[in-house]
């Protein structure tokens, strides 16, 4: 099993899990990660192309290089309300990833480019579970590429900014109420665009402000492939093989971080995250075929959430640092309009993290966070579907950053 | 990689370690004691569904599957006279298959199945459910009921049903139910107390179908349940639903005559001549049928006739509002020969035959016979602290749609998910939604926490 698991985790790196704050995964640098995932007031390399492109500049090397990923292990409970029911799901791990590249082009000016998978969810209920008519399996997933370039105006003030292009993919399965296995499978890719960009002040040298700010980005599904497994009598109600639009928002996030150097060992930091989950209002589906009977407008009315995070790095010599993180993560999701599709549950987060320089130019980062999705009952009204969820989940996780 | 497979190391003994743990769910008795339940009741509490009692059905008839709740509680073992065979005890099995009507139309219906039934060869073991198909109220009290000697007697004076399980020759329903020593007991029984009557159309037909009468059913009611009453069991009490919750008697519209204008016009030209011809023997009468285009009231048979000498093809009159026709009412007849209308081959009025409907008078005998069963049944709860289900309004409720998990259920017939293809009992997710409902009666008297059953766990209605 743990063989296998390792062979996923170094070839698949495709996937992406949500465990709280909706489907977002913000596992984009194991610096940041070790840190609670600040990102916004540091300066740790070509990672800030994700965390703050403002702060690109102010990173000592010419070139620098990043990549790595994380292995997430989660486990989500569910035990119906009224009943003994109760189902526990297996999700696959799934391998959110990262690449970064920056050089600097003049002593100001800084060109970079960005791979990596800030939303994603991939949850896997067991066969014939009490909530197939909502979710069976569902994998959600979004790579984001982004070209950057980041100006250092003066010695205390950076500003960056980057073009975002979105591969979105989602694959899903779930019941629909005919005879027994009766199921439907939709199939879809999108592309759309969006931005990335962010202010870096420093206002001293051991103070350090970050402010961010990614947009919102639509991913339209249009044509994805629809299958219905349903009893052969039916098929001239709901066409075997149909075309579906529907479509899922990215939401934008905007990011306000501090962080202060205390003395030669210690730098504490704290960052506030707004989430504009808000737009996630609906989640509609349209067929080609049979429209009348398939097409649905799904209410999810998230709310915009803002996230709290404290971290701490210590160094103890050249070679080795420790830091540690934590954070409070509301879900977005509503009380009345809780779909399994997307357990995201009130989180509190701890992390640690630990680096090794075995030269001077070569860090290798290794992170680890833990989340407690806190015991909650939630209900989807319109499918009359109540029950407590929990999830725990794990991350280990792994950066490699080269710079000369 | 080594420090790297540490760290996973580490994170999977976590979340082998650290499992989302969610309290289970504390199942109770209660008040109540379910070590030796018996169901008691007629085919509704048999698992009796698409016209037969067969086995699928009957394993998840719904004393059935609230007793596999119960044993969560504290419950025991429940045993049902079982049947072997999925076409059931005798025939009428109907199945979701393909029909072609006389106008070359083919659809997904009801159709006969196939197969071979079981018989009568008694079972020759106790049982823990009680459910007669077939059974009145007073029945329960029949000596000789399961005598094979009373299927040959006219009327007849035993069910083949219980014939299967009685104990003896001699021996009545409620007396094997005593011998049973319940601990705890459901009856949902009077149900076809009226619904005999009113699935012959309310006619005096060769079984001799009448209306129990309310005064009657009530002693029986109560003779009933102070048997129960003296083994100290508790138990629950369902009452009877309104039959206009039963897509048998809703599936067909009063006024489903769907008409063009150019056939409305036609419909009221052949009653002119009716008409004229009424006059021209002497007997002048005016029908003051007025067809138009789109939905019509169908011409039934009227017993209520002004002209009482006239020959019966020519009494009749328009359904009102609120009467009923059965589920059974010959569709091709309908379609393609006239009945409810007009017989233009042999250029003659045919109202459906009564037999096929409830007029106003029978079924406001229904209803109110009903209305008094369910106030006896009320009060003998009532006076004996046991469990209540208001199932007549649990199934009003019902009509206008109910959702688990996602999937939507009423009571329309075959796509409302609740009924079967008979339109009269229910498939097994209806049988999980009423065992639901006494549960959720039992958990209220007796304080009990037994769990409710999942209702989409069941199989619904098979499309071929």
């Amino acid at each position: 099993m743990r063989k296998t698991l390792l062979v996923l985790t170094c070839i698949g790196m495709m996937a992406t899990t949500a465990m709280a704050g909706g489907y977002q995964v913000r596992l984009q640098g194991a610096r940041q990660t070790g840190m609670g995932l600040i990102g916004t007031p540091m300066a740790f390399g070509s990672s800030s192309i994700f965390y703050n492109p403002g702060a690109m500049g102010f990173h000592d090397s010419r070139f620098d290089f990043t990549i790595g990923g994380s292995t997430i292990l989660s486990r989500i409970s569910y035990q119906a309300i009224g009943s003994d029911y109760s189902a526990k799901t297996d999700n696959p791990v799934s391998t959110p990833f990262f690449f970064y590249a920056q050089a600097k082009i003049t002593e100001k000016l800084v060109a970079g480019v960005g791979v990596y998978t800030p939303y994603g969810s991939k949850s896997v209920w067991p066969d014939d579970w009490k909530g197939r008519y909502l979710i069976q399996n569902i994998g959600l997933q979004a790579i984001y590429i982004q070209p950057t370039i980041s100006y250092k105006l003066t010695d205390w003030l950076g500003i960056g900014a980057g073009l975002v292009l979105v591969n979105g993919k989602v694959d899903l399965e779930k019941g629909v109420p005919y005879n027994e296995g009766s199921k439907a499978t939709l199939s879809g890719t999108a592309n759309s665009m969006g931005f990335n960009v962010g202010v870096f002040i420093k206002p001293c040298e051991k103070l350090a402000i970050g402010i961010d700010y990614r947009s919102h980005i639509d991913t339209e599904v249009e044509g994805g492939d629809a299958t219905f497994s349903v009893p052969a009598s039916l098929n001239t109600l709901i066409p075997a093989s149909n075309k579906f639009n529907a479509s899922l928002p990215l939401p934008a996030n905007l990011d306000f971080g501090v962080s202060y150097k205390v003395n030669e060992k210690w730098t504490v930091a704290f960052e506030l995250d707004y989430v504009f989950w808000g737009k996630y209002d609906t989640l509609k589906f349209t067929f080609e075929e049979s429209g009348d009977k398939l097409n649905s407008v799904n209410p999810r009315l998230y709310s915009n959430r803002l996230i709290p995070r404290i971290g701490a790095e210590y160094t103890l010599n050249e070679k080795l640092q420790f830091r540690f993180g934590a954070y409070y993560d509301q879900t977005p999701t509503n009380q009345d309009y809780f779909n399994p599709e997307t357990v995201s549950l009130n989180t509190l987060a701890l992390s640690a993290g630990v680096t090794y320089k075995p030269l001077p130019n070569l860090r290798i980062d290794v992170s680890y966070l833990q989340l407690h999705g806190m015991e909650s009952e939630r209900s989807y009204l319109p499918a009359n579907f109540s029950g407590k969820y929990r999830s725990f989940t794990a991350i280990p996780g792994l950066g490699i950053t080269y710079s000369f | 990689m080594k420090t790297r497979n540490f760290f996973f190391l580490l994170a999977t003994l976590a979340i082998v370690a650290c499992q989302p743990e969610i309290d289970e769910f504390q199942a109770a008795p209660g008040t109540a004691n379910f070590t030796k339940y018996v169901s008691i009741g007629n085919s509704l509490t048999a698992g009796y569904s698409d016209g037969a009692l067969y086995h699928s059905a009957q394993m998840n008839s719904y004393p059935s599957i609230m007793a596999a709740q119960f044993a969560k509680a504290g419950g025991g073992n429940f045993v049902q006279p079982v049947v072997a065979s999925e076409y059931g005890v005798l025939p009428g099995k109907r199945v979701l298959g393909f029909a072609t009507d006389c106008k070359g139309v083919t659809s997904l219906a009801p159709v006969a199945a196939t197969g071979t039934p079981d018989g009568l060869t008694p079972v020759g073991y106790a049982v823990n459910n009680f459910g007669v198909p077939g059974a009145k109220s007073y029945h329960l009290l029949a000596g000789h009921y399961g005598d094979p000697a009373g299927l040959v007697t006219t009327p007849m004076t035993a069910n083949p049903y219980f014939v299967r399980f009685a104990s003896t020759i001699e021996t009545s329903v409620i007396e094997d139910v005593m011998a049973a020593q319940p601990t705890f007991f459901s009856l949902w029984i009077g149900n076809n107390d009226v619904l005999g009557y009113a699935l012959a159309g309310g006619e005096n037909n060769a079984a001799g179908e009448t209306v129990t009468d309310p005064t009657f059913f009530s002693t029986v009611y109560t003779g009933i349940v102070n048997t129960l009453m003296t083994t100290k069991a508790k138990g629950v009490l369902a009452n009877i639903p309104d039959i206009t919750s039963i897509p048998f008697f809703t599936t067909v519209p009063y006024n489903g005559l769907v008409l063009t204008a150019e056939q409305a016009a036609q419909l009221n030209g052949a009653y002119q001549l009716v008409e004229a011809y009424l006059a021209s023997i002497g007997v002048p009468y005016t029908y003051n049928f007025n067809f138009q285009a789109g939905p019509n009231a169908f011409v039934i048979e009227d017993r209520n006739f002004p002209i009482a000498a006239l020959p019966d093809y020519l009494k009749v009159r328009q359904m009102k509002p609120g009467e009923l026709l059965l589920l059974t009412v010959p569709q091709d007849e309908l379609k393609c020969n006239g009945m409810g209308s007009f017989d233009a081959v042999n250029s003659k009025p045919y109202g459906i035959p009564q037999n096929y409907v409830l007029d106003e008078d029978e079924v406001a005998a229904i209803t109110t016979a009903t209305a008094a069963y369910n106030a006896t049944i009320k009060s003998v709860a009532l006076a004996n602290n046991l469990a209540h289900v208001d199932m007549a309004q649990k199934l009003k409720d019902a009509k206008s749609g109910l959702v688990y998990d996602g999937v939507s259920f009423n009571t329309t017939f075959v796509t409302g998910g609740i009924f079967s293809l008979d339109g009269v009992h229910m498939n097994q997710q209806g049988a999980a939604i009423v065992a639901n409902y006494f549960i959720e009666a039992i958990n209220a008297a007796y304080s009990a926490t037994v769990p409710m059953a999942e209702v989409t766990a069941y199989p619904g209605i098979v499309f071929p």
